[in-house]
């Protein structure tokens, strides 16, 4: 009977303890109920059974946004964690979560939302929406759902950032004042390493929707990639000289131009087997071609011109009228004095991730001087050399074959590199220089026409 | 005692079926140089009076990858050999486009493969070009362009079947793929 009289609640009389902590308790809830009913909907689609399969545009022209807990981020793991095994996984996560690099309650404090669309995963918080990280899709490496007890994880093993270097496998965090030098002299072997993002999800229903739509993502992106890459096979196998840098030719080139919208004359400049022995320029017969060329334009390698005119080709059919006009203005800069780096992030910007490849043909309009500065940006946007997505093979395309921009300028006066000139000579080195200019200012004036032209198409019915 | 009836089975049927090959052979290659498709028209009628499932598409390309005689480069010269080479070497895989195209991942190895044949057999083709002279340059150049046509249709047709998953285009596509890689090959032998 005391026990009952025990529970039954005392109107008006309210412990002091109760009075201060509870209140304050009841507040937290309270605001964390305002919180929930403040947020906003979150931008989902509904998917379809059972395989929470999703429109692929959705994914390439929007995005899907899930609920998830941020528990955090783990670097400098060892590459070689293998991200299916449930006791490796949980162990590097258990002692995180003891040395607390990861969230150990989860609360709504870590609440957030993942971004999800064929280009990244993005993390924001839910509450003020800000950034917590961005992975881009070729940076994930495998996704993982672990359900340890009540705890239903998506684990993602992601690329670490570029400023995490090689880690000693003796010692997972790299001591940032040693360089790789010293570590080899030390023994130490280097491993690559990566990070592991650990999220929450409530169930395993949403593990499993937020694995499928990851998988769905990797399935559209490595689909496009792999199409792209025979893509740019077919293209730099397609445009490749077949000519020597020579003058010599016995006949005339035929362009390979892989969409039928236009077609390039094939007897652009015409050669005699006499020339390279006499010197003679070529008779003063018009081309046929749409650019009409002076007979001293001739002098130039077939291949140079043969470049040219498959780039202009591909533009037409990769870029809008637009980006045409766009893309002349930029060449225009460059060879007014604009510097290689922004020539090159202008064009990465205007081609976009899908277009980036349309960089390689440009190869035969860097001079020299400039041609390192060029690989190497196209190294770090992955189109060369098996950065990326795919590995490619396009580190074969000899930087011989592009010496048709040894002798150009750019507008600073700065002559090209020698390189593999068909010149023999000072004076013909420079005219072949004024030559070239001339024939790129005549390409970009072509280029923009282009663009122009493109428009009036469109107007005209 | 049965894997011996079974192989004599065996044996006496490819002994009947060489037979009939050296005798019929020779007329069908005749009547297809006369009547180009002749061949192929035969072939499907059979199949339908027999009403054989077999996909004929699918057929032909796995038979790709088989060396045919007409087709092979004799010059010695290492780039032409190497002609020879990449030119097997890109019937050989798309010859596996049957096997691989209903494994998603693996299909794309395979598609990656074979961007790979197709840019090493342009190389060569690019570097015979090159290095020597030759007196019907326009019909050479005019192949590989041709090449390089269906080569992008391939790819285009590859972008179709993402979406709408019919293989028999895809098939029908690599098809045209191997007869343009035999045509590369036929047009050096003649030319060169």
């Amino acid at each position: 009977m005391d026990d009952d009289v025990k529970k039954v609640k005392k109107p008006g009389i309210v412990s002091p303890f109760k009075r201060v902590f509870l209140k304050g308790e009841k507040g937290r809830d309270k605001k964390a109920q305002e919180k929930a009913t403040e947020r906003r909907a979150l931008h989902t689609f509904s998917l379809s059974q059972p395989d929470h399969r999703i429109d692929p545009d959705i994914l390439l022209n929007d995005y899907i946004e899930k609920e998830v807990k941020y528990l955090g981020q783990l670097t400098s793991v060892p590459g070689y964690l293998n991200p299916s095994s449930r006791t490796e996984v949980l162990q590097l996560i258990d002692n995180a979560r003891k040395s607390h690099q990861l969230a150990g309650q989860l609360t709504s404090e870590q609440d957030a939302v993942v971004s999800l669309s064929a280009y990244n995963i993005k993390l924001v918080w839910r509450d003020g929406e800000d950034i917590i990280l961005r992975v881009p899709i070729h940076d994930i490496a495998a996704v993982s759902y672990i359900r340890d007890d009540s705890l239903h994880l998506v684990v993602l093993k992601t690329a670490q950032e570029s400023g995490g270097s090689p880690c000693p496998s003796s010692c997972p965090d790299l001591n940032k004042s040693q360089t790789l030098s010293s570590l080899s002299e030390s023994g130490a072997v280097l491993v690559e390493v990566c990070c592991l993002l650990v999220l929450a999800v409530d169930n395993k229903a949403a593990a499993e929707e937020l694995c499928l739509l990851l998988s769905q993502v990797f399935q559209i992106v490595y689909t496009e990639s792999t199409i792209d890459f025979l893509d740019r096979a077919i293209f730099d196998g397609a445009t490749t000289p077949t000519r020597h840098l020579s003058l010599c030719s016995d006949d005339s080139a035929s362009k390979v131009d892989v969409k039928e919208a236009f077609e390039a004359d094939t007897s652009t400049f015409p050669f005699q087997d006499s020339m390279e022995a006499e010197g003679n320029s070529p008779p003063a017969s018009t081309p046929t071609s749409p650019q009409t060329k002076t007979a001293s334009e001739g002098e130039l390698s077939t291949t140079a011109a043969e470049l040219l005119q498959d780039y202009m080709t591909t533009l037409r059919t990769k870029l809008s009228s637009q980006e045409i006009q766009q893309f002349a203005t930029l060449l225009r800069e460059y060879r007014n004095g604009a510097s290689i780096h922004e020539f090159c992030i202008n064009l990465r910007q205007l081609y976009g991730d899908s277009r980036k490849f349309l960089l390689l043909g440009l190869r035969a309009f860097i001079p020299e001087k400039d041609s390192q500065h060029f690989e190497n940006f196209l190294e770090t946007i992955g189109v060369k050399d098996g950065r990326g997505i795919i590995t490619d093979s396009f580190g074969r395309y000899r930087r011989t074959a592009s010496s048709a921009s040894d002798s150009t300028t750019n507008g600073n006066g700065a002559a090209g590199g020698s390189g593999d000139s068909a010149a023999s000579d000072e004076g013909q080195e420079a005219s072949e220089g004024d030559e070239w200019d001339r024939m790129i200012t005549d390409i970009s004036n072509d280029i923009e026409a282009l663009g122009c032209s493109m428009d009036q198409e469109g107007v005209t019915p | 005692m049965l894997m011996e009836v079974m192989k004599n089975e065996a044996d006496r049927t490819s002994v009947a079926s060489m037979a009939l090959y050296s005798v019929m052979y020779p007329v069908f290659n005749q009547a297809e140089k006369e009547n180009p498709g002749l061949t192929q028209d035969i072939v499907v009628k059979i199949l339908e009076k027999k009403r054989l499932e077999i996909n004929y598409n699918e057929c032909l390309l796995r038979m790709a990858a088989d060396d045919v005689e007409e087709f092979m480069i004799d010059r010695p010269e290492l780039e032409f050999q190497e002609l020879n080479e990449r030119s097997r070497a890109l019937k050989h895989i798309l010859s596996t486009i049957p096997d691989d195209i209903s494994d998603k991942v693996g299909f794309l190895q395979t598609i990656k493969d074979i961007a790979s044949a197709i840019k090493e057999l342009l190389d060569t083709v690019n570097t015979v070009f090159r290095k020597y002279q030759h007196q019907n340059r326009r019909a050479l150049e005019q192949q590989k362009k041709e090449f390089v046509k269906y080569s992008k249709s391939f790819s285009d047709t590859l972008k179709t079947y993402f979406k709408d998953g019919k293989v028999i285009n895809v098939f029908v596509s690599a098809n045209r793929l191997t007869h343009q890689t035999n045509m590369i090959l036929l047009a050096f032998k003649t030319v060169a």
